[in-house]
């Protein structure tokens, strides 16, 4: 087998395990991963194989497509598009995941696709369904032969693929687990024959490009949407809201992990600049990332200094904070939010690292904000798979959810936040936040109290900024979601982007009104963290993405989304301009965001539908008056609502399919049944 | 008038009034005999609080030097504080809140003195009534019969005077089937679905007993319901092993034996004691400070609540499934048939029928299955989660069935013509209420106090112009599918709007709300122009 080391996608080089050789899919690799939790899994599929064997239990299909049989290079219709769901007939349960992300509407295969025929899929809801499994370069997709049903996987979003054992098939089956990303795990069963193209090595190839010295698929892609994304976010622009611009850093020859643009202090010279860079861990120094409009406190974020065993001190750093500090007028001390825990950030100090000393910078105050490193969270995000897929434990459901402590850790997060956010409104100081290398926790931080501080950020645009500064140009290190890599293991894998949305959810969930946004833009969001079909979350600094020429060579999500804003609206927002939102943090106010993590359960469908059939009904309400009354000057009638868009009207096109979808939605949601529900 | 015994100290000033949401406010507070007002004076004019002394489930006084604090927990899970100066003043004021707020004698309470100025006692009290119903439903006309065999409640005190009974089994056999049932409970139909004819019966557990005896006129008149038909389903809201014992107490079940044609399904529901006691539970969770995670998640499961809930919408869903979807007629019961038996009959109702989905025919249906069917509204509503006075017979069964109706709406939010604030305000009068219609056990007890005469009727007073606007959904959508909940404890949440109304702030949500019906409004408005 043929395998080459991708192209490492990261200039810094610091991945330590990047470079692998060998098959991952190979029988023997199924077990060697840390994380696999292979002998349940066997054990679990060998009874479902059983059990749907002999009970021969038919299925009712759950929706119909227009794309059956074999399926290559074609025009792939979003899931939304389906036909309408056929009668439900008696007693059964109704199977795949439901499909609440709209695909982009059109995708055109680049290169051929491979279509592999008498493949089971062996769903942990309904059995086993035989059919088609067509792998293309971006997507892997499996139609039923006997019954109608559709399996929809982005190749992008697969972590590993591993072998599993089928019994009771014959002795040419193998078995197959594509482990997601995105709190799924399918598994297929296939005949191995000699004129077959081998399955494991086809997806292994386009789920991981990188790996095998293939280009991205976003590299790949490209439909013209009417809007250009990659303008959304314009730096000088959105710090023309706020200060004075450094070109310090304008070929990145300070810090390669920052962007081009940054503000700073005016009043210091850019030798002492180079000395505070030689003192901060990636020389990442501190730059401004908020200023409030009025008391002019300000958020800077940075990464820890170099203090080291020894107490080392830089005199150059400390004038550099004192003159933040100085900076606002409205308070005499400087507050630094160190994102980690007191315990960790004193074992970070025997590693060179370190945080600041109250006795050395004067009128500071540090605060720990105790929250556990990426590797507590990602454990815990995979404790969170493990409660709710393939199958919830109802009678632990809330001791199972408590046991992952991930609500615990977003808690932590929106508490933190919310003090950095509370010390600048109503401490009227100016604070500094890091943690370790200032682009994880801290640009979650930094973004989080920045939404609850400024209503901007709480538009459709605004959040879009939000993420293309703090996140995407501050160098947050995307590439550790595992992009075209085979190396699921590696100890870097992060979610922190995850877990940073979720408490957006929550955040909304808390204000529904305040934010312009749904959550279907945050499913989507999310679906394309993993999907590598548009170019905003590749790699992992400025830097490297201009290298690449990511704006250039590939399409911006924000293309996507802002040429269809409406099916990403919140229809409810009302500007809360100048409004700070404080959320709840008590554990009673948050909940498990199920609508995205149980998503792929199909006893969640009935609350899946909900907010799209709002959406809908508003929007229908909205048409009824626009299009009734197109000519009376409409928007002066209503002096509730500040926002425009209430009163746009939809294009024509645009609510045809809209409405069409919908209506189905509809059906499927109040009609949808399983008679073994109430038989518990 | 009596209440004056009560109070010997009726008007206090300089008073401090904290409740939770506001900032604290000082004034003077006056005991009446059904009322806590208090009224403070700001730059801004004065304000008024009222709270019915019905409201007032538990409190708790505290001295300190000259003055005292006074926490007063009421029903609807508010926590208010008042700090009182002057020792003696503030006992007597704790003292009359004590004894007023525990008077239980129904007809000095308060519903018979309110008077609203656009109510009048002449109208006729309630929504509908049995002879209105059945004659407005000619389908029923072949094979069914309003029977006034309990017109002077002497065959069943707890049903009310008219109920519709199979066309063929005569009064005479009614009192001898009502001898054969718990509280004279006869079988009653209290459902026909209109698609495929089929209908929902419901009565007390029958009384075989240890020796097994039977009752011909009771197999009648089931088999009269099933008309030829081949079979119909019994839904015990009971195990079967609690369905077993009860006979050796006089109760039982219908044998298969005995009733061929019907097939039992036992689901053990859980009211009484325990219900209320998971009530009690998630209260003290949910006004729990801390923000300790993991206790709040283990506590949340301990009390059980949300289980219950999964619990009533699962075995109203198999009632609906059984009627819709398998075509057969249905009986449920579980002891008593007072509280469950309820429960599961108005869900499903509500799962199946698009008329019980607006806001009238909830409130009918509210009429028909809870108030006329005789839940014994005094006794389960005595105390809500904070009293400590020993449990009697309180239970939440109808809070329970509020939240069962609220998951409804989430999931649904387009087929129910009503708000979750009409929920929310049900919650509140269950417990103590201005008007007339919780008050008592059964329709004989109101009949006695002239209930229907002397007091307004809550649902009415809900559909006047006012109220009906801000009690509507603004974003309704009739519907004639039957609206299948989930289950499953993932699609099932804590009813925040209630639990933790006083704790939240709920501010935006509702500005969420007002938001949607100016909208709603302004659309509608344009639309018509």
């Amino acid at each position: 087998m043929e395998k080459h080391a991708g192209a490492p996608g990261g200039s810094d080089g610091a991945g330590p395990n990047r470079k692998l050789w060998g098959s991952p899919t190979s029988g023997a690799a199924a077990g060697e991963t840390p994380e696999s939790p292979s002998g349940s899994h066997v054990e679990w599929c060998k009874q479902l194989i059983a059990a749907t064997i002999s009970s021969q239990i038919s299925v009712t299909p759950e929706h119909s497509t227009e794309l059956r049989g074999k399926c290559s290079r074609t025009r792939f219709l979003s899931c939304q598009e389906r036909a309408s769901r056929p009668q439900v007939s008696q007693c059964h349960l109704f199977d795949t995941p439901p499909p609440p992300i709209p695909h982009v509407r059109m995708m055109m295969m680049r290169s051929s696709s491979f279509a592999v025929k008498d493949v089971m899929y062996i769903c942990p809801f309904s059995g086993l369904v035989n059919g088609t499994l067509t792998i293309t370069n971006y997507k892997l997709y499996f139609s039923g032969t006997d019954r109608e049903f559709v399996l929809d996987v982005n190749l992008g979003v697969i972590s590993r693929q591993e072998t599993i054992s089928v019994p009771n098939q014959g002795e040419n089956t193998k078995g197959l687990e594509l482990v997601c990303k995105d709190m799924r795990s399918p598994r297929f069963a296939y005949k191995t024959e000699e004129d077959h193209p081998d399955v494991v090595e086809l997806i292994s190839k386009h789920a991981f490009p990188l790996s095998h010295n293939l280009p991205l698929f976003a590299f790949l892609y490209k439909e013209l949407f009417p809007v250009d994304g990659w303008k959304v976010y314009d730096p000088a622009a959105e710090y023309r809201r706020q200060l004075t611009i450094s070109k310090v850093n304008s070929s990145y020859e300070l810090c390669d992990t920052y962007p081009a643009t940054l503000v700073i202090p005016t009043n210091i010279s850019d030798d002492d600049i180079r000395r505070v860079a030689a003192f901060r861990v990636k020389h990442r120094i501190p730059v401004l990332s908020w200023i409030h409009p009025e008391t002019q406190a300000t958020i800077v974020r940075c990464s820890q200094p170099l203090v080291g065993p020894s107490d080392r001190r830089c005199k150059e750093d400390e004038r550099f904070l004192q003159i933040i500090m100085d900076a606002n007028a409205q308070s005499h001390k400087l507050s630094i939010f160190d994102a980690r825990q007191g315990s960790v950030a004193l074992t970070n100090k025997a590693k060179d690292g370190g945080f600041e000393s109250e006795s050395f910078y004067t009128n500071v105050e540090l605060n720990f904000l105790e929250i556990p490193n990426i590797h507590v969270i990602r454990e815990s995000l995979r404790k969170v798979k493990d409660a709710v897929y393939p199958t919830i434990d109802e009678a632990h459901w809330h001791s199972n959810i408590h046991q992952t402590h991930w609500l615990e850790y977003i808690r932590l997060l929106l508490a933190g936040a919310a003090k950095v956010a509370d010390k600048l409104e109503s401490g009227k100081t100016s604070v500094v936040v890091h943690c370790s290398d200032g682009w994880d926790r801290t640009a979650q931080l930094t973004s989080l109290s920045m939404l609850m501080l400024d209503s901007f950020y709480r538009t459709l645009p605004g959040f879009q900024v939000l993420l293309e500064k703090e996140w995407i140009s501050f160098g947050h290190k995307f590439s550790r979601v595992g992009h075209g890599d085979e190396n699921h293991a590696n100890s870097e894998r992060s979610p922190l982007f995850v877990q940073f949305i979720d408490c957006v959810w929550q955040m909304t969930r808390q204000f529904p009104a305040a934010f312009e946004f749904n959550e279907l833009f945050l499913i989507t969001v999310l679906d394309h963290l993993y999907s590598c079909l548009f170019g905003t979350f590749l790699y992992n600094s400025e830097q490297e993405r201009a290298a690449k020429e990511v704006q250039t060579c590939t399409v911006s999500l924000w293309s996507y989304i802002n040429s269809q804003k409406d099916d990403f609206t919140n229809p409810f927002y009302v500007d809360y301009q100048n409004h700070v939102l404080y959320p709840m943090v008590s554990s009673r106010h948050l909940e498990l965001w199920s609508s995205y993590y149980a998503r792929w359960n199909p006893r969640m469908r009935p609350q899946v539908g909900p907010p799209h059939e709002l959406q809908r009904r508003v929007e229908e309400l909205q048409r009824e008056a626009s299009s009734s009354h197109s000519l009376s000057s409409s928007s002066s009638h209503s002096p509730t609502h500040t926002t425009g868009h209430l009163c746009t009207p939809l294009s024509d096109t645009h609510t045809h399919t809209h409405t069409h979808t919908h209506t189905h939605s509809l059906t499927h949601t109040q009609s949808l049944i399983i008679d073994c529900v109430y038989d518990i | 008038m009596e209440f004056s015994e009560h109070i010997k100290t009726a008007n206090v000033e300089d008073v401090v009034l904290r409740q939770p949401l506001h900032p604290p406010s000082r004034g003077t507070l006056c005991i009446t005999g059904h009322h806590l007002l208090f009224s403070d004076r700001e730059e801004t004019g004065t304000r008024q609080f009222l709270l019915l002394l019905k409201n007032i489930d538990a409190i708790e006084k505290r001295m300190s030097g000259s003055s005292g604090t006074i926490t007063i927990k009421c029903k609807d899970l508010r926590v208010l504080q008042l700090d009182i100066p002057g020792m003696e003043q503030c006992l007597n004021i704790a003292h009359s809140i004590e004894t007023l707020s525990c008077l239980d004698c129904a007809s000095e309470m308060y519903p018979f003195f309110h008077r609203p100025s656009d109510l009048s006692l002449q109208d006729q009290w309630g929504l509908s009534s049995t002879e209105k119903l059945y004659s407005q439903m000619k389908e029923l006309h072949d094979r069914w019969r309003v029977s006034t065999v309990n017109r002077d409640y002497s065959v069943c005190p707890s049903y009310p005077p008219a109920v519709i009974v199979p066309k063929n089994i005569d009064d005479s056999m009614l009192k001898k089937v009502a001898k054969f049932r718990q509280g004279g409970r006869f079988p009653v139909l209290c459902y026909y679905h209109r698609k495929n004819g089929m209908v929902i019966m419901r009565s007390s557990q029958p009384l075989p007993g240890a020796n097994r005896k039977r009752c011909k006129e009771d197999e009648d008149l089931l088999q009269a319901v099933l008309d030829g038909s081949d079979k119909g389903y019994i839904i015990d809201t009971r195990s079967s092993q609690q369905a077993t014992q009860a006979r050796m107490t006089g109760g039982g079940f219908e044998s298969k034996s005995s009733y061929s044609c019907w097939k039992r399904l036992h689901r053990q529901m859980e009211k009484g004691k325990a219900l209320q006691e998971s009530l009690i539970k998630l209260v003290e969770a949910c006004g729990d400070e801390s923000n300790n995670m993991d206790r709040w998640l283990s506590k949340l499961e301990n009390s059980k609540w949300l289980f219950y809930v999964q619990t009533a919408l699962s075995t109203a869903g198999l009632l609906a499934e059984c009627v819709e979807r398998d075509g057969h007629s249905v009986l449920v019961h579980g002891s008593e048939g007072k509280d469950s038996t309820l429960l599961i009959s108005t869900l499903a109702q509500l799962i199946m029928d698009p008329h019980c989905r607006s806001l009238e025919g909830f409130l009918a249906l509210l009429e028909r299955e809870w108030v006329q069917a005789g839940h014994p509204f005094m006794q389960r509503c005595a105390h809500s989660a904070f009293s400590h006075a020993r449990l009697q017979q309180e239970s939440p069964v109808f809070l329970l069935l509020l939240d069962c109706v609220w998951q409804l709406w989430r999931q649904f939010p387009l087929a129910l013509g009503f708000s979750e604030a009409l929920l929310l305000r049900l919650a509140t009068e269950a417990y103590a209420s201005d008007f007339g219609t919780f008050l008592c056990n059964s329709h004989q007890e109101r009949w006695a106090l002239g209930v229907m005469e002397r007091t307004h009727c809550l649902f009415k007073a809900l559909l006047r112009p006012r109220e009906r606007d801000y009690y509507s959904n603004p974003l309704y959508e009739p519907t004639e599918l039957a609206i299948w909940p989930s289950v499953h404890p993932q699609s099932l949440q804590l009813w925040r709007g209630f639990f933790l109304r006083w704790t939240q702030q709920s501010r935006h949500l509702e500005e969420a709300q007002e938001e949607i019906r100016n909208m709603v409004i302004e659309w509608g408005k344009l639309a018509l122009s």
